[in-house]
């Protein structure tokens, strides 16, 4: 079959890859890979482009008028909080999160103590515990604290749930770093934390931003901990505001849209830089060499 | 604990959100990979644009992306029911997201297309690692296409569908948002999955007792697949496996 239908090509196109297919059939391939792309990315184009569009002629098929006013509208609703909020409580959680993960990740790799196998499998255990059966605990012990609406138990809470996945990911990356580099390091004289600190961070400071890139996004989105801890509105962030403007009755449309497409913009920016090093990842674990 | 509420609450979880959810999704993004991958797509000089654009269901937030849907499904304002009715397959506008026919198609449409790129990347990904020589070999031997699917690409893809499997049940299972920010478990109970009737149980029922027993049934649960996924993952020696989170 690959043999004789190779012939049915015009010879503009058989120049390039032999596909063993007829033409009709590769079109019809074409039109499917269209179809599947549209389908992926009609969705969040609509909303950014929505969030452009007046709220009458917003659901208007046939009109089309752009503006800025469901910005202007959106940040004269005190959404700034919301968005001030989230960008403080996502830094300060990635900061700490990404300093504790890249001194347990060290210790994990480089170290060797009785229980690691244990400790290190409980992390990746850690993993998959649904955060739901998490809320109900920390709710209880923050309220006992006396932490409930307040940004630093948020903050422990996201430093929590991101350190898992932080360190995993970071004991992938220092496997590519040589320990010979590490070991000379003390032979010379340095300290652990010497060898840390001006060895191992500099050689992985790509694999540290997007670590930390990866954590921050995990914060920016996050609603379900938010939902419980936060019930006072000049706390609260920005997913939890966005979704206030979904209301009983009437929806705000053009605030969710803008405040939908200022919450995408950071990750959309954030994820291209990412998605070499993330596919990488992603090969390095699922294909068996 | 035994009440028809929650052995609703139990079939939606397993049956519907996971085994369906993450079965299509793992079938989808097969599909997918194996399309993007073709040498149809190369010749036509697609695969960067596509590579780019199958990132933008990932880059969207769960939270937008159901913000999105919720629109498109939208029996009056979203785009799916003109298309529908334009094209004459149904008369009047159906409200997806409250009709208990369609409500989980409609929740599992909308967690397919935003989890469907991680799947498809990890395909790619182990798709271009796939010995040229033994799709060659089969060639030679006469073997067509559906016989090189079958028995020379499915087994060099075996080890990354079982990641992407268990991956995906540990985030599906314990998802929160997707069904919580489309129906909040209704129509009624109807869509009430696990991970939202902890959360009911305790923040809105204020019944602390119960829901903590239904947390310690999806503790059990995930842990017996955590210890699964540990053993695969040692076993085939994948320590560095990426692992990324829902949330």
């Amino acid at each position: 079959m690959a043999a004789t239908a190779e012939r049915a090509l015009p010879p503009a196109f058989a120049v390039s890859i032999r596909t063993g297919m007829s033409l009709p059939g590769e079109l019809a391939l074409v039109a499917l890979t269209v179809l599947a792309l549209a389908f992926l990315v009609y969705p969040t184009a609509w909303v950014i482009l929505a969030s452009f569009r007046t709220p009458e002629t917003m659901f208007a098929a046939d009109r089309f008028e752009l503006t800025l006013d469901n910005y202007r509208a959106l940040l004269a609703t005190g959404f700034t909080r919301n968005i001030l909020n989230s960008l403080y409580l996502c830094l300060a959680a990635v900061l700490v999160s990404t300093f504790v993960s890249v001194l347990a990740a060290y210790t994990f790799s480089r170290l060797r103590f009785p229980g690691k196998r244990w400790i290190f499998g409980s992390v990746l255990l850690g993993q998959c515990f649904p955060w739901i059966i998490l809320v109900t605990p920390l709710f209880i012990l923050m309220a006992r604290l006396g932490l409930l609406n307040n940004h630093l138990a948020m903050i422990f809470v996201y430093v929590a749930v991101t350190i898992p996945f932080s360190v995993y990911l970071l004991v992938g990356y220092l496997e590519s770093v040589p320990r010979q580099l590490d070991e000379a390091a003390i032979i010379d004289g340095c300290s652990r934390f010497q060898v840390i600190w001006r060895i191992v961070f500099p050689i992985m400071t790509p694999g540290i931003v997007a670590t930390a890139t990866y954590a921050f996004m995990l914060c920016w989105t996050e609603y379900l901990f938010a939902l419980a801890f936060l019930t006072r509105e000049e706390l609260k962030t920005m997913p939890l505001g966005l979704y206030a403007f979904f209301g009983e009755n009437v929806t705000e449309w053009g605030h969710v849209m803008a405040a939908s497409a200022l919450t995408t913009f950071p990750t959309l920016v954030l994820f291209l830089p990412l998605r070499t090093r993330l596919a990488a990842g992603l090969a390095a674990g699922s294909v068996k060499q | 604990m035994a009440s028809p509420d929650f052995r609703r609450v139990l079939f939606n979880t397993i049956v519907w959100l996971t085994l369906v959810g993450v079965g299509v999704r793992i079938v989808l993004g097969l599909g997918l990979a194996l399309l993007l991958n073709s040498k149809v797509v190369a010749k036509y000089r697609l695969v960067t644009v596509s590579r780019v654009l199958l990132l933008v269901p990932w880059a969207t937030p769960p939270i937008v992306a159901i913000v999105a849907w919720r629109w498109l499904l939208h029996p009056q304002l979203g785009a799916i029911n003109p298309a529908l009715q334009a094209l004459g397959l149904i008369d009047q506008p159906i409200a997806f997201l409250a009709e208990r026919a369609w409500v989980w198609p409609a929740i599992l449409t909308i967690v397919t297309w935003n989890t469907l790129p991680l799947v498809t990347l990890t395909f790619l990904a182990a798709l271009q690692s796939l010995p040229q020589e033994q799709l060659e070999a089969a060639e030679v031997d006469g073997a067509g296409h559906l016989h090189k699917l079958r028995w020379v690409v499915l087994p060099h893809l075996e080890p990354a569908i079982i990641v992407m499997t268990l991956l995906s049940t540990f985030w599906t299972f314990n998802n929160f948002v997707y069904v919580w920010l489309t129906t909040a478990g209704g129509p009624g109970l109807y869509t009430n999955v696990m991970a939202t009737d902890v959360y009911i149980k305790a923040f809105i029922d204020g019944r602390l007792g119960y829901s903590s027993a239904i947390g310690v049934v999806m503790a059990a649960l995930m842990t017996a697949f955590g210890l699964v996924y540990l053993r695969v993952v040692a076993q085939r020696e994948l320590e560095e496996a990426f692992d990324g989170g829902d949330r």
